[in-house]
């Protein structure tokens, strides 16, 4: 078993008398997919804001190979390694793939920021980046509003991963798409584990997508880690009875059933 | 290249159709209609067309093409710089009463002499003295506009109103009246103001005049060259289009309208971009102010009305979206284009009511909205 990437232990976040998470600890490792699953209001979200340095923990650490960090923006987060690719995924829909994939980190001759754009180069990295993992491109010029939204996703994660993210958190990349494109983005997370230095934070509300690429799991509940495991020890029925919050869903059932 | 694309794809689409061949089909006839400016430089070509047919040779003999290519010049200047900002993602009404301040602040300058009675002032000093002003007041819009996140409408509209009330009292102040009026010809003795109120571009109508094309009835040469402001419109749109479209802050211009957030994610210092934004419009406003001052020797509290609005509009008819992230300089070149020559043009046409050219570049407007809203749609909301 390789080294824990990163290591989080024992993280509280309070807001105010709220407590968002009670004490939570996880390890991601290289070369794995790590499912975050949970219910809505689990805790799964700001969890990953305090991965990403948006929240800063109440309490408890975070290790980076090993070495103890504190996050206090989103620019050290990212500059530890951490990429967070958020639903809305930070695209311009309306310029080219290159333009957003180089978007405040073009290649330029010159001085900054009159710099001259690259864009031979640009477009050949962009091509390549996207390629390795999963997508060819047909025309890196072309806008970005005329991908789908798999393609989009991709991009994305691609170029967190080009510009140094060694820990990619996911946020619901499958929730907005279509059953094609879902598989297409599964595709691309599966590409970017084999690649086997990069860690994956895949939140996601869907089991089924979660069991196609998981090799661990933590499920969240109430801001509480309520189970956690290998893929391999986990049956589905665990997985989906952890995700619905565990016992909450048990009793669900039962007064479901009592209603007649 | 095409090799190691084809090895990091292994796994995707190899004989089947993938998303990306959906798109492989656009040729290069596909990309021009596609390209941005496609729908202005239509409009452009049809109406040069219409014009020579309803009224010929006066638009097109050496005097047509000079007087047209002026308005066109002036519009187009401003429309560069209302251009840049609304790719950006913001509007700057101010423009036209910007242009009113910069006049009223050289003319009155070069009669009165420089502030603090430091002597009287050259034409390079009266420029220099007043594009600081101007660019500081463009700095402090753009910064109310970035600090307060208050819509940029709202704060240069404001302006719109400040200037040109500053105008009038400054006027009123320093010079007793809301106009200067004979200067004297600086740009006969002074290569500065010959710089903006001058000719350029002589060669032109010389080679006509060698070709027997550009003769007065005397039979001398008529047209002697084009307007000073032309050579500035092309320096400038220019100078707009490298940067829009070949440096870095140009892919920062169009990250900071398509999508703040992410750019501001990603990096793009989009306040910065704003501001210095906000002060190149009042830099295109202080050049245009500065091409009239200097060919008319005259300055009024009224000039610029309007102005504003005109830019917006020829920027739209160029093809930039209002709510940014998208649009060419090269567009709003053929926009600037058919609105300077339908304004000046149709009051050629003998059996047109020249009034009707608003009623005309209103159309041509909405028209042009429309289709940019297409042109979005397609690209933001699918196919």
């Amino acid at each position: 078993m390789s080294e824990p990437l990163i290591r989080l232990e024992n993280i509280v976040k309070r807001f105010g008398n709220f407590t968002a998470l009670g004490g939570v600890s996880m390890e991601v490792h290289p070369g794995e997919v790590h499912a975050l699953l949970g219910d809505n209001g689990a805790g799964k979200s700001t969890l990953i804001k305090v991965l990403a340095g948006v929240h800063q923990p109440t309490s408890g650490a975070i290790h980076v190979d090993g070495q103890p960090v504190v996050f206090r923006n989103p620019l050290a987060a990212s500059d530890a390694g951490i990429g967070t690719v958020y639903q809305d995924l930070a695209l311009n829909p309306l310029t080219s793939v290159t333009r957003n994939f180089f978007m405040g980190r073009e290649i330029t001759k010159g001085t900054r920021p009159f710099g001259i754009l690259q864009t031979a180069e640009m477009n050949r990295i962009t091509r390549e980046e996207m390629a390795r993992i999963g997508i060819n491109i047909a025309d890196p010029e072309q806008a970005v509003g005329t991908m789908s939204g798999g393609q989009k996703q991709t991009l994305a994660i691609a170029r967190a991963i080009f510009f140094g993210a060694r820990v990619l958190i996911l946020d619901e990349p499958t929730s907005a798409l279509g059953q094609k494109q879902q598989l297409e983005v599964l595709k691309t997370i599966k590409q970017v584990r084999s690649r086997g230095d990069i860690a994956i934070i895949l939140i996601t509300h869907n089991e089924v997508h979660a069991q196609l690429v998981a090799d661990r799991y933590t499920f969240l509940s109430l801001g509480q880690v309520i189970g956690s495991g290998v893929a391999e020890d986990l049956g589905g029925e665990d997985i989906r009875r952890l995700m619905a919050g565990g016992a909450q869903m048990a009793d669900l059932e039962e007064e479901l059933a009592a209603i007649h | 290249m095409a090799s190691t694309t084809e090895n990091g794809a292994g796994s995707v689409g190899a004989g089947h159709q993938s998303e990306a061949d959906r798109l492989k089909e656009a040729g290069w006839f596909s990309r021009l209609v596609h390209r941005p400016e496609i729908g202005a430089f239509s409009g452009m070509v049809v109406l040069l067309v219409l014009l020579a047919l309803a009224a010929g040779d006066v638009v097109y003999n050496p005097l047509g093409i000079k007087n047209n290519l002026a308005i066109i010049a002036q519009l187009g200047i401003i429309a560069t710089g209302a251009c840049m900002l609304m790719i950006a993602g913001e509007f700057d009404l101010s423009i036209g009463s910007m242009i009113g301040f910069a006049g009223m602040s050289m003319a009155v300058m070069l009669k009165w002499g420089l502030p603090f009675g430091l002597g009287p002032a050259s034409p390079l000093a009266a420029f220099l003295i007043t594009l600081c002003i101007t660019l500081a007041i463009g700095w402090l819009i753009g910064t109310i506009v970035v600090r307060t996140r208050l819509s940029s409408f709202i704060v240069s509209l404001s302006f719109l109103f400040i200037l040109r009330g500053a105008t009038e009292v400054c006027f009123r102040t320093f010079n007793g009246s809301t106009q200067v009026s004979g200067l004297p010809d600086y740009k006969q003795t002074d290569f500065f103001a010959a710089l903006f109120g001058g000719e350029t571009f002589q060669w032109f109508y010389d080679v006509l005049f060698w070709l027997g094309l550009n003769f007065n009835r005397a039979g001398g040469q008529w047209v002697t060259g084009f307007d000073a402001k032309v050579a500035w419109w092309l320096v400038i749109a220019g100078a707009a289009w490298f940067v829009l479209s070949r440096t870095q802050v140009g892919n920062w211009i169009y990250a900071t309208g398509g999508n703040e957030e992410a750019a501001r994610a990603n990096g793009v210092p989009t306040d910065k971009v704003k501001v210095s934004l906000f002060m190149f419009t009042a830099f295109c406003a202080t050049i245009f102010a500065a091409t009239q001052v200097f060919d008319t020797n005259t300055a009024d509290a009224a000039k610029g009305n309007l102005k504003e609005l005109e830019a917006i509009a020829a920027s739209v008819v160029g093809g930039v979206i209002l709510s940014g992230g998208f649009g060419s300089i090269i567009g709003v070149v053929f926009g600037a284009v058919i609105f300077g020559l339908v304004q000046n043009s149709v009051f050629y046409i003998s059996w047109i009511d020249g009034s009707y050219y608003r009623t005309f570049l209103g159309t041509v407007l909405l028209v042009a909205a429309l289709s940019n809203e297409t042109i979005r749609k397609r690209f933001t909301g699918g196919i």
